[in-house]
């Protein structure tokens, strides 16, 4: 079952979306509160290492300082003594094993009116001996370098910019100059101490809170005194490698450094995001210690990967934990589903599941309880409905046959009169009638009509029939049998029933017809000769509305041969489906195009059917009746 | 079917409008059954909208006459269709009712 389709699933998706969406709302928060924390404890982290080696670097430069700060009595003692002066650097390069070369270096002429006096003494860098000469001459001005020139325009302690000794130690060197001051406060010489920058390398190179973090020193000028790659140191400074990079915030470092500034900045070292921390060292000379935030955010990433993990192993958790405990709890509707279909496919006692619980779910137990309890009584009303209805239809058949068997059904010859009749009601029982009877030598018939249909029709049609039956048979003349039948029917008649009925009396000897029109539609009369006319009868009165209404009657002489054709309005008014009638010019045409000789029965016939295909299946909505009588029959035909 | 009664005092003007057939005839009886309790001296029917009357409908109008009639009132059926019109003819509902 798809996720979709499943309502547990669904919900529970949901619940896992709310739930996955809340905590990455949390994890964002929470990882964005540990790496601000993480990179303050980095930040205080490095700025420690970074103080200690500078802490370490000043206590050299402190003790090599104080070192030649505490020989220069010594000489200032023994300027003429040269053995001492000689031993003054030899002292300081042996005592101090950060002292790897000194000089006692005289202005021209100020030691014994020498021109070059600087007794020097150095450790030798590949036997490690300590060795003592004299420099000066042509080839080595010293008065002229730096070394000796700066502390002397100065006035005071100077520590060279590292520089690569290629004379002596072949190793990187600085070299702190200290200028000598007679009484009078003339320099009259400089001391110097030189040390090897190699054990600075190391050390800056010791520092290394993490794994990628790496520290440079610079000079007073920026160029590199220690670099990861050595290759840069004394060759490059910050300022070409800061050039080179797209973050312009490695040059505001750079500038930062060199001012002699404390702090920390954040930058792009060539695509890894990262910062400095930065410090000066109390002779000018900075350090710079960078990390990547790869690395301070290290573990910080290892706990976020584990933190996500256990939220997604929390969520999948929640999903079917969830899953299960909403499936358990709408179990009941999926029984209650089964239980509906089961009355739904008529197994109308079915069992509806109990449940447990008092909430919605109860609820709609008890709606399908309800439902179902509906269904069964108003089964139970239906069945006795149908029980009665079926008895009501069955009375109603019983009431048809009986109806039916009122109307005369065996057509006997009468003389020279041949005739038929039929009755189609359209329902179980109509209001329309037909009669014969033969009495003093006359034919009596009738064909009749009462207003509305059904059962009441059917009633006021058996008190019709059984009223013309009686009196027909008495031999009166038409009028006066029309009269009598009229008020027979208003006797009692309280709820205005009528009956129209065209009524004739033919005198079986002459042909010559007697005939009473109680409202009822015009008569087709068909001559021998095929012309046929409606006998437009004068209409009178519908019978059993007023009593003693005069009604009259009025004669006709038929000719041998000659064709009557009664009917009720359920003929002319037969409708098509879309309400058109059948009428009674079509009546007419069917008359003028009949068969002379048909008997009375086939004329009878060919007219129903001519309705029917009329009509063309759709519902008969009046009880329909047919008479036909023939007069006199050219041929002789024989009734069944 | 529809039964429109407009009442003028005494007088009651009544418009018919539609079918009167078997389906019908019992509400055709309950419309018409404030013309029945004798308020009015003369009513009269304007038939212009009337398209058809079964046999129960011409009952309704038989009971109407007979009421009218019984109270000394006058009824008067108007503007008649030529169809509806024969049928009340060929009844002969046209001699007790008048038909204008």
């Amino acid at each position: 079952m798809s996720v979709k389709k499943n309502f547990a699933s669904r919900l529970s998706l949901y619940v896992l979306l709310i739930s996955a969406g809340l905590m990455l709302f949390v994890s964002v928060v929470f990882g964005l509160f540990v790496r601000s924390a993480v990179r303050k404890s980095a930040v205080q982290l490095t700025q420690k290492e970074l103080d200690n080696a500078i802490l370490d670097i000043e206590k050299v430069i402190t003790e090599v300082e104080r070192a030649v700060d505490n020989v220069d009595w010594i000489v200032e003692q023994h300027r003429d003594d040269e053995a001492m002066v000689c031993q003054v650097p030899r002292e300081l390069v042996s005592a101090n094993p950060n002292i790897v070369g000194s000089t006692v270096a005289f202005e021209p002429g100020a030691f014994k009116g020498r021109p070059y006096f600087a007794p020097f003494t150095y450790v030798d860098a590949t036997s490690g001996e300590i060795r003592s000469i004299q420099m000066g001459g042509a080839d080595y001005d010293y008065p002229m370098l730096d070394w000796y020139q700066i502390p002397k325009l100065l006035g005071r302690p100077y520590w060279s910019e590292p520089y690569y000794d290629e004379g002596g130690g072949e190793q990187r060197m600085s070299t702190y100059s200290m200028p000598l001051k007679d009484e009078t406060g003339a320099i009259y010489g400089i001391l110097t101490a030189d040390i090897s920058l190699e054990w600075l390398s190391d050390l800056v190179r010791s520092i290394k809170p993490y794994e990628h973090s790496y520290t440079l020193m610079v000079g007073r000028n920026g160029a590199y005194i220690a670099h990861p790659d050595s290759a840069k140191v004394l060759n490059e400074t910050v300022f070409t490698s800061a050039l080179e990079m797209r973050d312009t915030t490695a040059m505001t470092i750079a500038r930062h450094l060199l001012a002699g500034e404390r702090g920390m900045l954040r930058f792009d070292n060539d695509g890894t995001d990262s910062f400095a921390v930065f410090a000066p060292l109390s002779n000018g000379w900075a350090l710079a210690l960078i990390c990547s935030d790869m690395d301070i955010f290290r573990n910080a990433y290892v706990v976020n990967f584990v933190l996500g993990a256990l939220l997604l192993l929390g969520l999948l958790g929640l999903f079917f934990g969830c899953r299960r405990i909403v499936r358990r709890q709408t179990m009941p509707i999926v029984e209650f589903s089964n239980a509906a279909l089961t009355i739904a496919k008529g197994n109308f006692k079915a069992r509806i599941p109990e449940v447990s619980t008092r909430d919605e779910l109860l609820t709609l137990r008890n709606s399908l309880d309800y439902m179902q309890r509906s269904i069964n009584d108003y089964i139970a009303e239906l069945k006795s409905t149908t029980a009665s209805n079926e008895r009501y239809e069955s009375e109603l058949s019983i009431a048809r046959d009986i109806q039916m068997s009122m109307l005369p059904k065996a057509f006997e010859l009468k003389g020279n009169c041949d005739f038929y009749a039929m009755v189609q009601p359209a329902r179980e029982v109509g209001g329309d009638l037909y009669d014969f009877i033969e009495a003093g030598g006359s034919l009596y018939f009738l064909v009749g009509d009462v207003s509305g249909k059904g059962v009441p029709a059917a009633l006021f049609m058996a008190i019709t029939r059984a009223a013309f039956r009686f009196i027909g048979a008495l031999g009166l003349p038409m009028a006066e049998v029309m009269r009598r039948v009229n008020n027979c029917l208003c006797d009692g008649n309280q709820n205005e029933m009528f009956v129209t009925i065209f009524a004739g009396k033919i005198d079986l000897k002459t042909g010559r017809m007697d005939y009473c029109n109680a409202g009822h539609n015009p008569i087709l009369v068909v001559h021998p000769d095929g012309k046929a006319a409606y006998l437009r009868a004068r209409p009178n009165l519908a019978a059993g509305l007023f009593e003693n209404f005069p009604y009259q009657d009025e004669t006709i002489d038929l000719e041998p041969g000659t064709r009557l054709v009664l009917y009720t309005d359920g003929v002319t008014e037969a409708e098509q489906a879309d309400k058109k009638q059948f009428g009674e010019d079509r009546l007419l045409e069917w008359a003028a195009g009949l068969t002379p000789d048909a008997s009375a029965k086939a004329a009878v016939i060919d007219l129903y059917a001519r309705v029917k295909r009329f009509t063309d299946g759709a519902d008969q909505n009046d009880d329909i009746t047919l008479l036909s009588v023939l007069w006199n029959p050219a041929t002789k035909t024989i009734q069944e | 079917m529809n039964v429109i009664i407009n009442e003028e005092g005494e007088k009651a003007l009544v418009k018919l409008e539609g079918r009167i057939d078997t389906t019908n005839a019992d509400q055709f009886m309950k419309d018409i059954t404030p013309l029945l309790n004798g308020a009015h001296t003369e009513i009269d029917m304007d038939c212009a909208d009337m398209e058809y009357t079964s046999s129960q409908g011409l009952r309704m109008f038989l009971m109407l006459q007979k009421n009218v009639a019984s109270r000394g009132a006058k009824l008067v059926l108007r503007n008649m269709r030529p169809h509806v019109k024969e049928v009340f003819d060929i009844t002969g509902f046209s001699h007790i009712i008048t038909i204008l």
